[in-house]
């Protein structure tokens, strides 16, 4: 198992109501297997919001590789001007 | 009291009696001679007191300054900008003296005020983030403003857009707000468009500035500078808002990522300033950040948000970088 450490931002925060979460996956989980992790524990309030997954600071490509002890953000686009 | 170069060269030029103490260590004043004036050279702590007004000078006028109202002098007046003003001013006639706050940081100066008075910044959006960005960019000298938005100013624009009073409700933005920021610089050009950015004008809009800010509240507007912005070349100051939080971004610049590479897909959801609600000081800081990093790539000054988003949170006061 690896531990993360997943930062949420804008609509993510609300919907999950904490703006950071520890948890603890599976070895071998990617990005894209976390995103819908996520998606379900916002059981609904996360639909029709896209998310840009950044890995330790760094924009990552989908199915990235997650390791023990990464910080994973979550963010999503925002409208506000 | 202050006086600027401007109004020293008309003190000089009608032959008005005064004294010219030069303040400065021996070093800056071989360094940068004053040029044009005769001086009295002294010590800051044996300032020769005269019946008739004295003007003190050192580099950039920030020393005489204080030392006027430490010890109160009467008829003394600290040269606004220092000899670096006025220097520049003689030679070129030209009064930066206005800009001295910033022009004495050590990666501005006269050549980085310069710059700003050449540059022509867009601002796309003339609500939450446009308003604040451009007054502080046309405080901050930017020469020529052009603004584009098609909206009229409602009463609950004015919780955060503070170029608009009561008296400007119903009123094109684009109007009201080019009477304010022509009231804060006279001598900057600001160029209004009143509709909204669309297919037809977009490109003729951002294809001869240098940068522009994306200031919109909307994705399908963000798109829209976005692609125009790679089209014509310009780099795009993008800020966006939600609730407690602003994002910062400079896309397309030197070929780096645009909005487009940023969100691939744009959400089908709201988040707009009026569904999501929105407290006015957020767009204050985001729009002046924005501001803040277009004059620092018009100066070329490093590091800045070229390929990183930045992230603010206005509750617990915490920023983050990701790099895209």
């Amino acid at each position: 198992m690896i531990q993360v450490k997943v930062k949420c931002f804008s609509h993510v925060k609300y919907a999950l109501e904490t703006d950071e979460l520890e948890l603890e996956l599976e070895r071998e989980t990617t990005t894209t297997r976390l995103d819908k992790l996520i998606r379900e524990k916002a059981k609904g309030k996360l639909d029709g919001v896209s998310l840009r997954v950044a890995v330790n600071q760094k924009y990552v490509p989908e199915e990235t590789v997650l390791g023990d002890g990464d910080e994973v953000a979550l963010i999503p686009p925002v409208q506000g001007g | 009291m202050i006086i600027t170069p401007q109004e020293l060269q008309q003190w000089k030029d009608e032959g008005k009696s005064f004294t010219v103490i030069d303040l400065r260590p021996a070093e800056q004043r071989e360094e940068f001679p004053l040029d044009g004036l005769r001086s009295v050279i002294a010590e800051l702590g044996s300032i020769p007191i005269t019946e008739s007004e004295s003007v003190l000078i050192c580099q950039f006028g920030i020393v005489t300054e204080g030392i006027i109202i430490e010890r109160e002098l009467k008829n003394a007046f600290s040269l606004l900008g220092g000899v670096q003003a006025w220097n520049a001013y003689q030679s070129e006639k030209e009064d930066l003296s206005r800009w001295s706050r910033q022009t004495v940081l050590p990666n501005i100066g006269l050549e980085g005020q310069k710059k700003l008075l050449n540059a022509t910044v867009g601002v796309v959006g003339m609500g939450g983030l446009g308003c604040p960005a451009s007054q502080s960019l046309i405080a901050a000298g930017i020469g020529k403003l052009k603004i584009i938005d098609g909206d009229n100013v409602e009463l609950s624009n004015l919780h955060r857009q503070p170029l608009y009073g009561v008296e400007d409700i119903g009123r094109m933005k684009v109007q009201a707000a080019k009477e304010k920021l022509e009231k804060l610089n006279r001598d900057a050009i600001v160029e209004i468009v009143d509709v909204f950015i669309n297919d037809d004008n977009g490109l003729n809009f951002i294809s001869d500035v240098d940068i522009v800010i994306d200031a919109t509240d909307n994705i399908p507007a963000r798109l829209l500078v976005d692609r125009f912005s790679k089209e014509a070349g310009v780099p795009m100051v993008y800020g966006g808002l939600y609730r407690y939080e602003g994002q910062v971004a400079i896309l397309n610049a030197n070929g780096r990522s645009g909005y487009s590479e940023l969100f691939p897909e744009p959400p089908s959801v709201g988040g707009t300033c009026s569904d999501a609600g929105v407290l006015g000081m957020l767009p204050g800081i985001i729009g002046n950040i924005q501001a803040l990093e277009t004059v620092k790539l018009i100066v070329g000054i490093k590091p800045n948000l070229v390929g990183k988003l930045l992230m603010y949170d206005g509750m617990s006061h915490t920023a983050q970088t990701i790099e895209l």
